[in-house]
Order: C-alpha cells, then sequence, then structure tokens
C-alpha cells in the first residue's frame, strides 16, 4: 500500500483531532485505564462508567498525536451507549484490521473507516490503536 | 532581532564528501534523501562500507592466539583500530581504549567495574537534567544495589546547565561525575572544562558522555583532564554495535572485569583466575572485530576531511538551522542554548511532532520525533515530545531549505 498523505489525513480525522470529543476525565468513573506508547511517549487514559453490561458513559485523556487523539474521540462516542461485549467484539476487530495490510474485513462504510490510512504507515499504526487498546485493558480490570 | 539567514557556503572538500555517502544518492517516498536524523545515527562513507565487506571476503578469522596469517591479519586490524582511536582521542596510551557495543554498554561498564565496588550507601553520582536515559538509568541501577544516591544538577529555561548549582553539588559524599559533552536532545554543548576542573580539585571521577561530541569537534581526553569518556561507532560514521570508552590507564588498572570468559584471562584453574592487563580485561569474548575495523576506516575518513573543518562549517550550518526555524511561522524551537552543536528540537503548535515527522518523511526529509530518550528533560520542558533535525558536515543549507519547505506543508495541513 502506498503512503499516502490525504488517506491517512482525512478530513474528518483532522476535524476530530482539533475538536476531540469526550476529552475530559470522568469523575467517579468505576472503569480507567492509562496506556503509553513506549515508541514515542505518547499517553492515553480512558475512562468508563459500567453499569451492568452497558457502558454508560466513556471519555479519554490524552498527551499525543492527531492521528491518537481522533482516534479517542471516535471511541469513546462510539462506545458511550454501548454493551461491553460489543464495544469488545469492535476493539479486537478494529484492531485486527489496522494491523492487516491488505484486510478489508471492516465495513467499507463505518466511520471508523477513516482510520484506515495509517495501514499504509506502519510506524502510525500504534497511534491508532491505543486507545482502543487503553479501552481493553480499562473493561478487563 | 535581525537573524542571519544568509546560507553558508560549503567548503569543496564537503561538497565532494556528500558523494562518498551512498546512501544520500536514494529516495524517499519518490523524493531525494534529505538525511536529518544524524543525531540517531550517521550514514556511512563507501570505503566504511567496502572495509566490512573486505575484512569477511579476505581476513576473516578470530583474533589473539591464532598462529594462522588470517588470525595475524585480523588481529593486527582490530588493534590498529585501537590505536587509531587513541591517536584520535590522544590518549596517552593505546591501552586505554576499550572496544564495546557502544556508548551505552561503555557506562555500564564503568559503572559496575570502576564505581560499583568504591560507593557506599548515601555517597553521590552526580547527573544533568539533560541526560540521556544510558546516562541515568544505568546509575539509578547502581544507587538500588548499592544504596548510593543519584543527584541532579538543573538546567534553565534557555537548556543551558546551570554551572554554579552543578559545582555546588560536588561535595565529599560525589563519586562521581556523568555529564553530557552535547545533549543529543537540544544540542546544549556543556561548559564541561569547569565541571573537570571542579571535580579534580575535590578528587571526584568524571565521565564525558562523548557521543554527541566526538563526530563534530576536535576532542583530546588528556587536555579535557576527564577520567572516563565514551562514544558510539554508528554515530561517527562507523557500523552499528561497535564503540568504546578510554579511561584512564592508572584507573582501569584497578577495575574488576566487567564480562567473564575467553580473551580477558591470564590463566585460568578452578580454584581461581587471573585477568589480563586492560584493555583485553575488559573485552571478554569474541569482540566485533569487523565493527572496529570499520570505525577505524570511518576515523580515517573524518581525518582526511579535516575536523577543524567539520567543526566550523557544522557551526555555521547549525545557525542557519536556528535562524530559518526562527522565522518559520508557527515553529517553537525548544531550547536557546549559548553553545549549540549538532542538532535542534523544535515543536509546532498546531500539529504534534509525529504529525510533523510522518509529513515530512513523505517530503523525503528524515527528522526524529518523540522523547530522544530524554524524558526527564523533556519533563522540564513541559512537552512530552520533540521534533529533532541533526546534522552532520554532509548536510547543506539546501537540506535546510528542505526541511523549512516541508514544514509549509505541515502548517498547509494542520494550519
Amino acid at each position: 500500500m502506498r503512503a499516502n498523505l490525504q488517506s491517512l489525513y482525512r478530513e474528518t480525522l483532522i476535524e476530530q483531532s482539533r475538536n476531540p470529543k469526550n476529552n475530559y476525565a470522568i469523575e467517579g468513573a468505576n472503569r480507567q485505564s492509562e496506556l503509553k506508547n513506549q515508541l514515542c511517549g505518547d499517553v492515553v487514559t480512558i475512562y468508563l462508567s459500567v453499569s451492568g453490561d452497558r457502558i454508560e458513559e466513556a471519555s479519554f485523556e490524552a498527551q499525543c498525536c492527531s492521528i491518537c487523539r481522533a482516534s479517542a474521540s471516535m471511541l469513546t462516542t462510539r462506545i458511550a451507549g454501548s454493551d461491553s461485549l460489543s464495544a469488545i467484539s469492535l476493539a479486537e476487530a478494529l484492531i485486527a484490521f489496522l494491523n492487516a495490510p491488505e484486510s478489508d474485513i471492516f465495513d467499507k462504510d463505518d466511520s471508523l473507516q477513516a482510520l484506515s490510512g495509517v495501514k499504509a504507515f506502519t510506524s502510525r499504526i500504534r497511534c491508532a490503536t491505543l486507545p482502543w487498546e487503553a479501552f481493553q485493558k480499562a473493561i478487563a480490570e | 532581532m535581525i537573524e542571519n539567514l544568509t546560507p553558508p557556503a560549503t567548503p569543496e572538500v564537503l561538497k565532494q564528501a556528500r558523494y562518498d555517502f551512498p546512501i544520500l544518492g536514494r529516495t524517499v517516498n519518490g523524493k531525494p534523501l534529505i538525511y536529518l536524523d544524524n543525531a540517531a545515527s550517521t550514514q556511512k562513507p563507501q570505503s566504511v562500507i567496502d572495509s566490512i565487506n573486505r575484512y569477511y571476503s579476505h581476513e576473516n578469522a578470530n583474533i589473539h592466539r591464532g598462529v594462522h596469517l588470517l588470525s595475524t591479519e585480523a588481529t593486527a586490524a582490530y588493534e590498529a583500530a585501537r590505536k587509531k582511536l587513541a591517536q584520535y582521542l590522544n590518549a596517552g596510551d593505546e591501552s586505554e581504549i576499550i572496544f564495546t557495543r557502544g556508548a551505552t554498554e561503555s557506562v555500564n561498564l564503568i559503572a559496575h567495574s570502576f564505581l560499583e565496588p568504591l560507593i557506599k550507601p548515601g555517597e553521590e553520582i552526580l547527573i544533568s537534567h539533560m541526560e540521556h536515559h544510558a546516562n541515568i538509568v544505568p546509575w539509578q541501577l547502581l544507587a538500588e544495589r548499592t544504596g548510593g544516591r543519584l543527584r541532579v544538577a538543573p538546567i534553565d529555561d534557555s537548556g543551558n546547565l546551570e554551572l554554579d548549582a552543578c559545582l555546588s553539588m560536588m561535595g565529599p559524599k560525589t563519586k562521581l561525575v556523568a555529564i553530557v559533552h552535547v545533549s543529543n536532545a537540544i544540542g546544549t554543548v556543556n561548559p564541561i572544562e569547569a565541571i573537570i576542573a571542579k571535580a579534580r580539585e575535590n578528587g571526584i571521577a568524571t565521565l564525558i558522555d562523548c557521543a554527541q561530541s566526538i563526530q563534530h569537534m576536535p576532542l583530546d581526553v588528556q587536555s579535557m583532564g576527564c577520567d572516563f569518556a565514551v562514544f558510539s561507532g554508528h554515530k561517527m560514521f562507523g557500523p552499528t554495535g561497535i564503540g568504546g570508552l578510554y579511561g584512564k590507564r592508572s584507573l582501569l588498572d584497578k577495575m574488576r572485569p566487567y564480562q567473564g570468559g575467553g580473551d580477558m584471562i591470564s590463566h585460568v584453574k578452578f580454584d581461581g583466575t587471573a585477568f589480563k592487563e586492560p584493555p583485553s580485561r575488559f573485552e571478554a569474548g569474541t569482540p566485533h572485530i569487523a565493527g572496529a575495523i570499520g570505525l577505524g576506516v570511518a576515523l580515517d575518513y573524518i581525518e582526511s576531511i579535516g575536523r577543524e573543518t567539520i567543526c566550523e562549517y557544522e557551526s555555521q550550518l547549525i545557525e542557519y538551522a536556528v535562524n530559518r526555524l526562527r522565522s518559520c511561522q508557527g515553529v517553537e524551537i525548544v531550547g536557546n542554548p549559548e553553545h549549540r552543536s549538532g542538532a535542534i528540537s523544535f515543536i509546532m503548535e498546531s500539529a504534534h511532532p509525529h504529525d510533523i515527522g510522518t509529513i515530512l518523511d513523505t517530503e523525503g526529509v528524515a527528522i526524529r520525533t518523540g522523547h530522544h530518550c530524554c524524558e526527564p528533560l523533556m519533563n522540564r520542558f513541559g512537552i512530552s515530545a520533540t521534533a529533532r533535525a541533526s546534522i552532520a558536515f554532509y548536510n547543506n543549507s539546501d537540506d535546510i531549505d528542505a526541511l523549512v519547505d516541508s514544514l509549509a506543508k505541515v502548517r498547509a495541513l494542520f494550519g
């Protein structure tokens, strides 16, 4: 896959990184996990308010690049209000999709496709997956 | 302030030198490679590449102890490289040069063999706030093992060492001062002369991390007066996996071995082993022979250009780079040291360093982004990462212009 800057930095991604949603700490979150990308030092913290099987609220704080920030914004938007199991499946599927260069198993119309530009930039894949990995860690607690 | 934006003239010898580095002729993402990541690793001249090929094609054999011709030749070539390093650094004797895998292993060797047997609980190791992790973590580990204490000399907001504070931290408890000569992250050149002088007055041992100075300026360990100096070969146009240290022979003589094994013993019995004299005592096992030979050829190459020529030209080029980046909209340089060599770190308000690095890469411009193995330094400036451009003598003002032009693309995308 050719390294394509336009494909990496799609408008929706730039927009989400400039104006991220859910960029705050949930007071009294009952699940919380911080994850660091050792390669670059970026840090993301995911906060969850979980009630039974349902994720009532999801948010994040981060010191990170545009891709990571946009990804965290998309993650928290997507999983808030959903049940834990489907959020866990989604995280697994997205991480697998982004790490497989030729895979197109992910729904073509899914808004998370905005992250797929990283597949051509090996060193940036982790930027997109970091918030999702932090979520996996938080929900497993 | 009016900045001087006139590009420095490249001396003829350096114009030609660029062609000695085959990798500088390649393209990256369809663009000519602009290599500005020299603080991480420098490129290799053809003569170094050829020397490794020649060694494995014609001379390869294990060194020392062999009676056959190949072993004799390999031993001579390996020891000749040591001699070249001794001359390059003006060491008093070639036995004062120990080959290691690089600066990191050199620091670990000094920690294990020199300081650990000496330091007592409560005694101190003094470093600075701008050290590379390689000159922090080995001392932390040593402090944990021994009850020693790591102390950190502060730096100011411009990235200069606070010299008076540093000097005042040297006291009766200080056993070693380990200071970086040139900061890999922000390019600060430290006043090591004053530090070494004060340490010597107080009988404190000194280690200078020369990983980012040895390729940029003439170094003379005898006139510096330090007890130890460490360096990496791959940052000075040599192969990876080879580097070394300079240590005063009087200290090396008293030091215990680093690793045990072949080639470092004078005789072995089950009830006790006697060790060789330095430098062999510290070089257990078969060393990186090809690497040492390649490093020797890299020194020849540097000398063929002239270290004064390199130092003078690079100081003009780095000043040009600083001035161009200063006049670049949206760019903030991290650290404004009084004396700078080699590297410039910067950040942009609109884009994270990794985004800058990726966009520059698509333009063929290779820089480094991240914490540069200096997390405490990053924390001191309240940031987690920077973008860093670092030069070598084969860079020129066109490379700096390409960097600045590429930053316009970052602004176009991120505003």
